[in-house]
């Protein structure tokens, strides 16, 4: 472990650790355009230059390309050093268009920081500045080469970390250019990174652009909802609209960087359709004619049919104040207990997936990239969690072997091995993977059918039997099915980012929303209050019967077609307006602070006008409270006793999450101590082989999948289109060539989708985008369930 | 994209078999395609990409950074004049001034008839014979400005098949 004093302060590090990390560690920064944290060195800027005045290395040097060895005396602040600095930046201003006042970054550009901390003022250079042509990167990135100062952080993220190959550098000398062949949208789903990373104003978040200035911004510390892992984010908002989501640092999970999912889905908060004024009997009312409807109604329902006649859904994008306080206020109440799951198997599986992360096995994300051996079972990686797929790439650059089970066709943008299987075979990949080196005899066993995956699945068992950092990545559809040597580190993906949270908070004999339309079939169920969750989406039989109920209360900040067939409605505010705790996939419970009150934006309120003219009346907008609030004075208004905080009550008498406090939680999350899964973890029960009809996988859209995302302007158009996955064999068998359309049957109405061949999907399998129209198909497509359509 | 003659496929697919990765083939494989074509255009780009299975971007970092792959249509006779150190040293004034001159094209020209185009370059490794040029893969060595012309005269009156780089 070298030893070096940096600046008069000795600092030791790890063996090789660059000088300028070290001299992070030790408080120092060193100026750095080209070295990133998470990208290394590159030695191209030449800005990180130090004086060596001990040791092993003399003289002035670039600390980003040397490492730390012990002896070393280093001075930033040498003379000659500040004097080189002077210089590179004096070089790199030559070409600058310096255009700071109409440039987005202005204000929190690291050239201007470095501009001025260099002491650089007075142009020399009387020649000619460089000037490009910018290319239309697309909806996201704004390209201003012009600005560039060659860098070459935004090439190595894109290609090296990321592993896309369609943005890069051109030309050569002091030509070099950053840009793609041709104008066109970028292909890297976390190109949005560019913007975050660029030190200029070369790369700028383009939906953002010429929004706000950063500093006049509010900025807040949050966690993204769209997907469960929880990655952190700086949420920014001006004029009460948010204007951009940033990626903040969590080491432990997202590191630097997010998707774009989760920085260009936030428009659903200042959506022209975003439901903000309550509803009584269809129609305006105030909030408190609204909260009196809906304590009428459900009183009412309770009184005539029992309590059991009112049912509570609870959403999985909720923060977990709002499920704890749904759930105290339905066992106040009296009512069945809130639903927050399909079926009640999926919420012990989930549970059972986030308990069996005991100490010895729990891997962040972070840790995830350390591994040498990576299984991923059920899980699309770009689908449902997408900065996984980045974790798994920096482990794959890192040596370590990669195999994915799932049905689904994966395009990733790394080394891997695909095991396209059923749903129905993937518990018996895990059992493969936990065989030892010695496995072809199961393997053949399990799956006698696919000889063609007898290699893949030796090398599976091989990998996992001899490496030293074996992981897993699982869907909890296969909780009962892990292995159960402590060796082999476990990282569930969940559904949601409130997926975590109502699995650990919601009763155990909560029903599943099967469960509950089968009681409103029966009549039993006469009363519903749904709590930011889309029933049409989440439980399309219990949302084909919302005619039979006697009250229908909804509360919500989307305009789901829930909302618009609500007797009575309540707008919730969003997590940007609220904050709360969220409970992360890898079992970390996380708190995103509030960022903006919530209120109709003032662009949308001045309608260009600004400002009102009209001084007497309220701020307009400022009905959505947080879910938990109406929960609370909903209690009161059928006079129940509620407990004051529910969820500081809820962890206070768990089971594992005694130990935390919601308010104290540290930066970086904490994870509570889980017991270890369950004996009696249900397993799922088997489907109908492929002989049969099909097996019915979803895949989430990268954009507008997630039901935020959904109603997010940005992305709610890039779904992309309504097609059917089908191996090459199976459309064989059905007779169906590639682009014919089908009819898949979904209840009442057909959907029809267009069928696309891709030999990357498993036998007996047809892989759909969840997209609404798909919502209400069942898990398995009967011999009739997908007949061709001839095209009118 | 009209298909490529059969023989130049055949050879395409020769130069990417006969190395491990295709990606260590792509500047022969973009040099053959640039003497089918004249230069490298976008379609032969795509061409590139589609034998390579690698992204036009990858490639245009390459055409883009090499002095022999021409992105831009070039002359009949392309005249890369060293424009480094030691041929400044052995003549005062610019053997590349005076071509540009002579030919009335500005660096990286091309001359009306498009027989000639001017590029400069840093060095083309003949410095024991400085000032020099390279023409079409022939070096015309211990340049004076009467020699250059000379150089021009001849070529302009020549009749063969120009010698292309290999």
């Amino acid at each position: 472990m070298p030893d070096l004093i940096i600046d008069g302060r000795p600092v030791t590090v790890d063996k090789g650790v660059s000088v300028i990390e070290a001299a992070e560690r030790a408080g120092v920064m060193i100026p750095r355009f080209c070295w990133h944290k998470s990208l290394g060195a590159a030695g191209a800027c030449r800005l990180c230059a130090v004086m060596f005045v001990e040791g092993p290395v003399k003289g002035l040097e670039m600390s980003c390309m040397t490492p730390a060895a012990d002896g070393m005396v280093v001075e930033t602040g040498h003379p000659k050093a500040v004097a080189f600095r002077r210089q590179i930046i004096e070089l790199l201003m030559a070409n600058h268009p310096h255009d700071c006042p109409v440039c987005d970054e202005g204000g929190h550009c690291l050239l201007q920081d470095e501009t001025i901390s260099g002491g650089h003022s007075l142009r020399r250079f009387p020649g000619r500045k460089r000037t490009y042509q910018d290319q239309n990167l697309g909806p996201f990135i704004q390209h201003e080469m012009n600005r560039c100062i060659h860098c070459y952080r935004c090439a190595r993220f894109y290609q090296d970390y990321c592993g896309y190959r369609d943005f890069g550098p051109m030309q050569n000398a002091n030509r070099v250019y950053f840009g793609r062949f041709e104008d066109g949208p970028l292909d890297n789903p976390f190109a949005g990174n560019l913007a975050d990373l660029c030190p200029t104003g070369t790369l700028t978040d383009k939906p953002g652009r010429f929004v706000a200035r950063r500093w006049d911004c509010q900025r807040a510390p949050s966690v993204c909802l769209h997907c469960s892992l929880g990655c952190n984010v700086t949420a920014l908002s001006r004029y009460r609209r948010v204007a951009r989501i940033e990626a903040r640092d969590n080491a432990a999970i997202n590191g630097a960087f997010i998707c774009d999912r989760g920085r260009y889905g936030f428009g659903y908060q200042s959506a022209q359709e975003r439901p903000r004024a309550p509803l009584a009997a269809g129609r305006p009312a105030t909030p408190e004619e609204a909260l009196r409807a809906a304590a009428g109604l459900l009183a009412a329902a309770a009184k005539r049919h029992g309590p059991d006649a009112v049912a509570v859904v609870g959403g999985q994008r909720s923060t977990m104040e709002t499920q704890a306080a749904l759930i105290a206020l339905a066992r106040a109440a009296g009512w069945r207990a809130p639903a927050f799951f399909a079926a009640a198997r999926e919420q012990a599986q989930a549970r059972q997936a986030l308990y069996a992360l005991t100490p010895p096995r729990a891997r962040s994300l972070a840790d995830l990239a350390k591994a040498d051996a990576v299984l991923v079972v059920g899980v699309s990686p770009l689908a449902d969690a997408p900065m996984l797929t980045l974790t798994l790439r920096q482990a794959a650059r890192a040596g370590a072997a990669i195999f994915l089970a799932d049905p689904r066709p994966l395009a990733l943008p790394l080394d891997h091995v695909h095991l396209p299987l059923a749903p129905r075979q993937l518990a018996a990949v895990l059992a493969v993977a936990a065989a030892g080196e010695d496995a072809s005899g199961l393997i053949q066993q399990k799956f006698p059918l696919a000889p063609e995956l007898w290699p893949r699945l030796e090398a599976l068992a091989q990998a996992m039997a001899k490496a030293k950092r074996p992981a897993l990545a699982y869907a909890p559809a296969l909780a009962a099915s892990l292995p159960g040597d402590d060796r082999v580190g476990l990282f569930p993906v969940l559904a949601q980012a409130g997926t975590a949270g109502a699995a650990l908070l919601a009763p155990t004999d909560a029903p599943g929303l099967d469960e509950l339309a089968a009681e409103l079939a029966a009549g039993r169920i006469k009363a519903v209050i749904a709590v930011e969750t889309d029933l049409f989406a989440a439980a399309p039989a219990l949302a084909a019967r919302l005619d039979a109920l006697e009250a229908l209360v909804v509360l919500d900040h989307l305009p789901t077609p829930t909302v618009a067939a609500a007797q009575v409605f309540l707008p919730t505010a969003t997590l940007f307006e609220t904050g709360g705790t969220l409970a992360a996939s890898d079992g970390r419970l996380q708190r995103a602070e509030p960022v903006q009150a919530p209120g109709l934006s003032v662009l949308a309120d001045g309608a260009g006008d600004h400002p009102p003219r009209d001084y007497a009346r309220p701020l307009p907008g400022t009905d959505p409270a947080p879910a938990a609030f109406w929960c609370d004075r909903l209690g009161r208004a059928l006079s129940l006793e509620l407990p004051r905080h529910p969820l500081a009550e809820a962890l206070a008498a768990h089971p594992v999450l005694a130990d935390l406090d919601p308010v104290t939680l540290p930066a970086e999350g904490q994870r509570p101590t889980y017991p270890g899964r369950e004996p009696a973890t249900p397993e799922s029960p088997p489907a109908q082989p492929a002989a049969e009809g099909l097996a019915v996988v979803m895949e989430t859209p990268f954009f507008g999948g997630d039901e935020l995302s959904r109603y997010a302007p940005l992305t709610a158009d890039k779904t992309g289109p309504a097609v059917a996955l089908l191996h090459p064999d199976d459309a064989a068998g059905l007779n169906l060539a590639d682009g014919a359309t089908v009819a898949l049957d979904c209840g009442d109405a057909p959907a029809t989708a267009a069928v696309r061949l891709h030999p990357g999907v498993a036998r007996g399998v047809v892989v759909v985008p969840r997209l609404p129209r798909f919502d209400a198909l069942p898990p398995n497509l009967g011999p009739c369930g997908l007949r061709r359509r001839e095209t009118p | 994209m009209s298909p490529l003659p059969p023989e130049l496929s055949t050879e395409l697919h020769r130069l990417v078999t006969a190395v491990d990765n295709p990606r260590e083939a792509a500047v022969d494989v973009m040099y053959a395609l640039q003497h089918h074509y004249g230069y490298l255009c976008d379609e032969a780009m795509h061409r590139a990409a589609e034998v390579l299975g690698m992204t036009t971007l990858e490639l245009e970092s390459l055409a883009t950074f090499y002095d022999y792959l021409y992105r831009r249509p070039v002359g009949r006779y392309v005249i890369h004049v060293c424009d480094s150190v030691v041929c400044w040293m052995f003549h005062q004034d610019s053997i590349f001034d005076y071509l540009c001159r002579t030919l009335g094209v500005p660096p990286g020209g091309t001359t009306e008839d498009g027989l000639f185009t001017v590029l400069p370059a840093a060095c083309v490794g003949n410095c024991h014979n400085a000032p020099t040029m390279l023409i079409n893969g022939r070096f015309y060595d211990r340049l004076t400005p009467e020699a250059v012309d000379a150089v021009i005269a001849e070529l302009r009156a020549g009749t063969e098949e120009p010698v292309r780089c290999k």
